[in-house]
């Protein structure tokens, strides 16, 4: 991977994110679950088509905020097809937005603004460790047979602040997150019906992630991740290394779907128990990218002790996930 | 020529006894008969059989030469117009006519000119004291006033005979025997046929002879 | 006391002659259930346009509207950038003619994205693959549009854009009672490309962030608009779709007026009778003892429960009328202005409880003078036999004339615009003034007359004469329905002529050609011009380019036709009203404007108006005003040659054609549709068939007006027969007596006929007048007002007086129809009935 350069989009692929999730904390409040995600997506049409309103790619962005006091997920969505500069992504180097929405990489800093009527996200994101790159130098595998991957590098470790508004009460924040950018043009095998992801920023500096793929029937099609210690060593799983064991379901009462929200992992060395900041973090987003998931802020303990927090995404639950 | 043969006549809702059984009655022009009775006794199914206005169930009823029950209804009625008078206890006038065209109805009806009949008509209602009242509308009038204009339309196209239905049923002794008097007097000056039904003795006194109905049977009293 | 007092009066007579409250009841029913069901009608049809306009504009709290050919797509990233914008969705909204003669469909392009936030019903809650959505193959249906052409999903549509053919795939078709017009739904990138609407939007709809203040941004739109393009409210836009019927819709209204109108004179007619006829039971009462304010009571009540069932009858009548119509005519009552639009019935408690209230007020108003005259009577008199009191009474002469005064002042302070309420008012005003004053008036002219009738209808008229509250009953009912007949026959013979006479000068040439028929997409180039222009079997031809223009502030944009002007110019080929200016040389050049556009913008000819065609909004001058019937919204020609100087636009829609002598309509259509890319897609019509073609429409438009002329006639009819009916019993010794003086039956029938007869003739001629006094508002005021064109005033005489004949007839039957009962026996016991 070349940076900045690889920061940036890459058109010539179908898909491609930038994940960020994280934890805040304001002054007299308890800790939150925060989301920001935006996707480019580029549907199957003719290039030949002479509107400028021809939708090559489109960008969808998500934002969710997990606060405990409202039970449930805030959560924002937006979607435009790339043009008019009303929304795109460039390459080269983070920039990425749709309307007011943006996500923008200047020097070690990233910049994050969502803006809507009953929510308002603008935050400042530092980095301060180099990037993570996942699989084999940032080639990641997501099946045994090979032909879907990804490419993939995460930024754990990013210092959080800003302010955050809900309906007319801003407040100002500060906390840590995590950002994964990904790009793909073949990213599920045909068997696959989605997938269990989490990213810990350990509270030793380290990093942990590890997703597995479900095949349709329930059972672990792939599954892979890696840790970055303290000290920037990086071990890299293989499937075999990595086990999810489903502690406690939840049925979201909205759409039917049942969720394994606390997990014991065995990845590598570790053995975590991940246990969520609240048990409703299901994001419907049927408007814009048509799933339903659950990606939420969890804490992870290692024999009863607090080890260090992130977040925990369930995608497929409701129905096989298509992208 | 009034002549009344074997009448007979039941209603079916009255059972099986008739109304009128075997009547007979002879009436020359100039006589001034009265029947009398008990309500019910039959009198104005006599009165409406003589009229024309009913059918017997047997028997014959001639007038100047026809059998009323061999005519049609229209043939009744024209006779009815042309020949009859009839005088009735709640006198009948046309509110909205004045009392000389309510006198002068009978002559319009049987085609006299408007001109004539009027003219005739006043000389009859002068002829009953009415002079003074031609132009008033029967509404103003009194009992006997208004009877005496009914008696006017009555007699006023020369009929060969007059029915008086208890004429004096709605007047006070006073202008009873007025009306009376008058009714006698221009049946008789005409030499009409005069047939007064009544249940009043009084009235029954003022005619020629009385015939008294009782169990469907008219018998000379 | 009271229960004896009801026992007597309502209690007795209902069970001794039922069907009498019965038939009181029934004319309330009758024109309750006229009312409300053209009312339900008008309502569910406006229902289901609010509810289209507003599944379409949805959530949107502005929208910018351009005229129907569009605006440049470059405004919306503006628009959507502007601070205090918080979504900006871009729509393309057009017409999109079907190549094979079918109807054209209404296609909006959306971006999908955008529209979810604004529109979230538009698909009906449907999840389609994203792929489906950005095919630009596809296109999704409403129900109603599948069932029109007859497709399922799957299936393949044709369109026609200019003359090529388009073909779409329908991916998917919503469900029923989603969209309850035919609408298609595509990508708008698709639409834009597959029906050459390339850099075209057509509507931006706008929703403000919630700290934005709305009237600065107002103004920073503003600025943004080019002209022709507007910024309007939701509401707005609903109000500019329903403003295409609202003109009709009123009509509609009026009719419904009418119907309660004739049903609340019935109703009066009929207490009035009912109370008339108790007066020698009330007087009984009195003298009994039962106090006057129980008897008034009492016969209120019953007043009130006999209008509050016979508007229930009346509302279940209506409602079973109304499906029925719905069945068989559609909402707008066959007049093919909502076609395919799928409608339910839109019942509401609240109106069905105002029917129900009216219907009931209705019988209490009608109740209340006669009960208060025969309550408060002294007793004695009541008993005496004979007729009602008689006593002349001033008061209807005087509230008559009062009320035609006040029709008379409303008419000369009436607005020239908006809605015609002044119009209807007047029209109430001097139906209910005519009706109280006319008939006084009609018999006091008549006793000055002396008019001197051989037996046995001498008897007639001077009962007439001497009792005219009674008559003028029967009379008024004749009056109120034929003056109502009368004034839409003069209406829509007014209509019918001036069309007819329109369609004439509009349609001099032998052949009209239009590109296709409906929709915007079709038209001729340039190319196709000219090679229809070298035919040799034309001998002359006139293109015509129309298209829309926004024009007047919050209304439909107007059509602007430019046109060639034909030989003696505009001045002679337009069916002008009034003279036209005198245009000067070098003066700016000239615009022929409809008589709505004179109307809204208070144009005179010679006066100036700017209209923005080209880049440059341009002034003209107002050469002359012209009577329109086919554009509901108004109206424009220019020259065709200006027009294309102006815009550069050389496509045609129309054209006129003169063919040349011995050359066949046949031959000549066949060349010209040789002459272009697709000369199937050419409609082609003679002037004859499109003359046939819109005096059917006319036609079909007014049929159900008929219907509502004959229920008035025939409720006219039933209160004559109401009158005589309800006189016959108190007439019966009278007619006993006129039996013993030797008058037949038959002559007692004609004599009953007779007094029918001349009620009815006076009443039709007293109808007859202000009939047409109210034909002259609704030609001159009302239609003027609703529809903004004018109308020569034309009146059918000879139908005219077959209906009087007709009706004189009819009332004759109705009255010895209504007095059989008591002609038809016993009349001779009559004379010794004691009351």
């Amino acid at each position: 991977m070349h940076f900045p350069r690889d920061h940036g989009s890459h058109p010539e692929f179908r898909i491609e994110w930038w994940y960020i999730t994280g934890w805040l904390h304001a002054k007299d409040q308890d800790d939150c679950g925060f989301q920001v995600t935006f996707f480019r997506v580029r549907p199957r049409v003719p290039a030949d088509n002479p509107s400028r309103f021809n939708p090559e790619h489109i960008i969808i962005a998500h934002a969710a905020l997990a606060d405990r006091q409202l039970g449930k997920l805030r959560h924002l969505q937006r979607a435009a097809r790339q043009g008019f500069g009303l929304a795109g992504s460039d390459t080269g180097n983070t920039r990425v937005w749709v309307d007011r929405w943006q996500l923008l990489r200047d020097g070690q800093q990233y910049r994050c603004r969502i803006s809507e009527r009953d929510m308002a996200l603008n935050l400042v994101l530092d980095t301060l460790q180099p990037p993570l790159l996942q699989g084999v130098a940032g080639y990641s595998r997501k099946g045994p047979q090979g032909g879907s991957a990804s490419h993939y590098y995460s930024l754990p470790h990013l210092r959080v602040s800003g302010e955050i508004r809900i309906d007319r009460t801003a407040r100002t924040v500060a906390g840590e997150a995590w950002l994964d950018h990904e790009w793909s043009s073949s990213l599920l095998e045909t068997d696959a019906e989605g997938w269990d992801w989490f990213g810990i920023n350990l509270a030793d500096g380290g990093a942990l992630m590890a997703f597995r793929m479900r095949n349709r029937r329930g059972g672990t099609l792939w599954a892979g991740g890696s840790w970055r210690d303290a000290g920037g060593a990086v071990s890299n799983f293989k499937p075999d290394d990595i086990r999810f064991i489903p502690l406690r379901h939840w049925q979201s009462p909205l759409t039917g779907a049942k969720y394994p929200v606390s997990f014991e992992v065995l990845a590598g060395p570790f053995r975590v128990r991940l246990e969520p900041l609240m048990d409703d973090q299901e994001n419907d987003t049927r408007a814009t990218t048509g799933a339903v998931y659950w990606e939420g802020a969890v804490r992870a303990r290692s024999s009863g002790h607090e080890i260090g927090r992130g977040y925990l995404e369930l995608t497929g639950y409701l129905r096989p996930l298509q992208i | 020529m009034l002549s009344l043969r074997h009448l007979h006549k039941a209603y079916r809702d009255s059972g099986e006894r008739p109304v009128l059984r075997d009547i007979g009655l002879e009436l020359r022009p100039g006589d001034y008969v009265a029947i009398v009775g008990e309500s019910g006794s039959g009198k104005s199914t006599l009165l409406n059989l003589i009229a024309g206005l009913e059918l017997p169930d047997s028997g014959n009823i001639l007038f100047e030469e026809q059998d009323l029950v061999l005519l049609d209804d229209n043939a009744r009625t024209r006779l009815r117009r042309q020949r009859m008078g009839f005088v009735f206890q709640a006198f009948l006038l046309l509110p909205h006519l004045t009392v000389l065209d309510n006198a002068a109805l009978s002559l319009k009806l049987n085609g006299v000119g408007h001109r004539e009949s009027q003219q005739r008509a006043a000389a009859l209602l002068d002829a009953m004291g009415l002079s003074a009242h031609v132009h008033r509308f029967p509404g103003t009038l009194s009992g006997g006033e208004s009877q005496r204009v009914a008696i006017a339309r009555a007699l006023a196209h020369q009929p060969g005979l007059v029915l008086a239905d208890e004429p004096t049923g709605n007047l006070d002794a006073g202008s009873a025997s007025q009306v009376l008097r008058l009714l006698r007097e221009q049946v008789k000056s005409r030499g009409s046929i005069g047939i007064l039904v009544t249940h009043s003795s009084a009235a029954a006194a003022s005619t020629d002879r009385v015939f008294r109905l009782a169990d469907g049977i008219l018998r000379p009293e | 006391m009271i229960r004896a007092v009801w026992q007597a009066l309502v209690g007795g007579p209902l069970r001794a002659a039922p069907g009498r409250t019965l038939l009181a009841m029934l004319a309330i029913a009758s024109g309750i259930a006229l009312g409300y069901s053209v009312h339900l009608l008008n309502a569910s049809a406006d229902t289901e346009f609010r509810r289209a306009a507003l599944q379409l504009s949805g959530e949107a709290e502005m929208l910018i509207r351009g005229p129907r050919q569009g605006f440049d797509e470059a405004l919306y990233p503006q628009i959507a950038r502007l601070d205090g914008i918080a979504i900006a969705s871009p729509v393309l909204e057009f017409q999109a003619s079907r190549s094979s003669g079918e109807p054209s469909l209404k296609i909006i392009g959306v971006d999908a994205l955008r529209a979810r936030e604004l529109q979230p019903m538009l698909l009906a809650g449907q999840t389609l693959p994203a792929a489906d959505l950005f095919d630009p193959d596809n296109i999704i249906l409403s129900a109603v549009a599948a069932r029109t052409y007859g497709v399922a999903a799957g299936d393949r549509l044709d369109f026609r854009a200019g003359t090529a053919l388009v073909t779409l795939r329908v991916a998917a078709v919503l469900p029923d009672g989603s969209h309850r017009l035919p609408l298609g739904i595509m990508d708008i990138a698709a639409a834009q490309w597959r029906f050459g609407l390339t850099g075209v939007l057509h509507r931006i709809d706008i929703r403000f962030d919630r700290d934005a203040g709305p009237a600065a941004l107002r103004k920073s739109i503003g600025a943004l608009l080019p002209e022709g393009v507007q910024l309007l409210t939701p509401e707005a836009e609903n109000l500019r779709s329903a403003a295409l019927t609202r003109a009709y819709r009123t009509n509609l209204d009026m009719l419904a007026l009418i119907a309660l109108f004739t049903g609340a004179f019935l109703v009066y007619s009929t207490q009035t009778l009912a109370m008339l006829r108790r007066r020698n039971q009330v007087a009984l009462l009195r003298a009994l003892g039962a106090p006057q304010g129980t008897v008034l009571g009492v016969l209120l009540v019953e007043g009130a429960l006999i209008g509050a069932v016979g508007a229930a009858i009346g509302i279940t009548g209506g409602l079973v009328l109304a499906q029925q119509l719905l069945a068989a005519v559609g909402t707008d009552l066959g007049a093919g202005y909502f076609r395919n639009l799928q409608a339910a019935l839109h019942i509401e408690p609240a109106t069905m409880l105002f029917f129900m209230a009216l219907g009931t007020l209705f019988a209490l108003m009608g109740t209340l003078a006669p009960a208060i005259e025969i309550a408060g009577m002294p007793p004695a008199r009541g008993l005496r036999a004979g007729d009602p009191d008689e006593q002349v009474n001033a008061f209807p002469l005087l509230a008559g004339i009062t009320a035609i005064g006040a029709a008379a002042l409303l008419l000369w302070i009436a607005p020239s615009t908006g809605l015609p309420i002044h119009g209807y008012a007047a029209i109430a005003l001097l139906l209910a003034g005519a009706t109280l004053a006319f008939p006084p008036v009609a018999i006091r002219l008549l006793k000055l007359a002396r008019l001197r009738l051989p037996l046995p209808h001498a008897l007639g008229l001077s009962r007439l004469l001497a009792t005219p509250r009674l008559a003028a009953i029967g009379m008024s009912s004749i009056l109120v329905s034929f003056s109502l007949v009368v004034s839409m026959l003069l209406m829509i013979h007014s209509f019918r002529t001036s069309l007819d006479t329109w369609l004439e000068q509009v349609l001099p040439a032998d052949i009209y050609v239009r590109a296709a028929a409906g929709g915007d997409t079709a038209y001729l180039s340039a190319a196709e011009q000219q090679r229809i222009a070298r035919i040799p079997d034309l001998a002359r031809i006139e293109f015509l380019r129309s298209r829309s223009l926004l024009l007047l502030p919050g209304r439909p944009p107007v059509t602007l036709i430019a046109r060639d002007p034909g030989i003696g110019g505009f001045a002679a080929a337009l069916p002008l009203v009034g003279t036209p200016a005198p245009l000067p040389e070098n003066g700016p050049p000239a615009v022929w404007i409809s008589e709505l556009v004179a109307d809204v913008l208070a144009l005179r000819p010679g006066d100036p108006v700017r209209l923005a065609l080209g880049a440059q909004p341009q002034t003209h001058i107002v050469g002359g005003i012209w009577r329109d019937y086919a554009r509901q919204n108004g109206a424009v020609v220019m020259d065709l040659a200006e027009y294309r100087r102006l815009t550069g636009d050389r496509q045609i829609n129309d054209l006129a054609a003169w063919l040349a002598p011995g050359v066949s309509v046949n031959e000549a259509s066949g060349r010209i549709r040789a002459a272009t890319d697709d000369g199937s897609a050419l409609e082609i019509s003679t002037t004859a068939e499109l003359r046939k073609l819109s005096l059917e429409i006319f036609d079909r438009s007014f049929a159900i007006t008929w219907a509502l002329q004959a229920a008035a006639l025939g409720i006219g009819l039933l209160g004559v027969w109401l009158a005589f009916n309800a006189q016959a019993l108190a007439r019966r010794r009278e007619f006993g007596m006129l039996r013993h003086l030797g008058m037949t039956r038959r002559e007692i029938s004609a004599m009953l006929a007779g007094e029918g007869a001349l009620g009815a003739a006076i009443g039709a001629a007293c109808g007859l007048f202000s009939g047409v006094i109210i034909g002259l508002i609704l030609v001159r005021v009302i239609n003027r007002q609703s529809f903004h064109w004018s109308m020569d005033l034309a009146i059918p005489w000879l139908p005219l007086a077959a209906l009087f004949a007709g009706i004189v007839f009819c009332a004759a039957m109705a009255a010895s129809a209504g007095a059989a009962l008591a002609t038809r026996q016993e009349m001779t016991r009559a004379v010794r009935e004691d009351w």
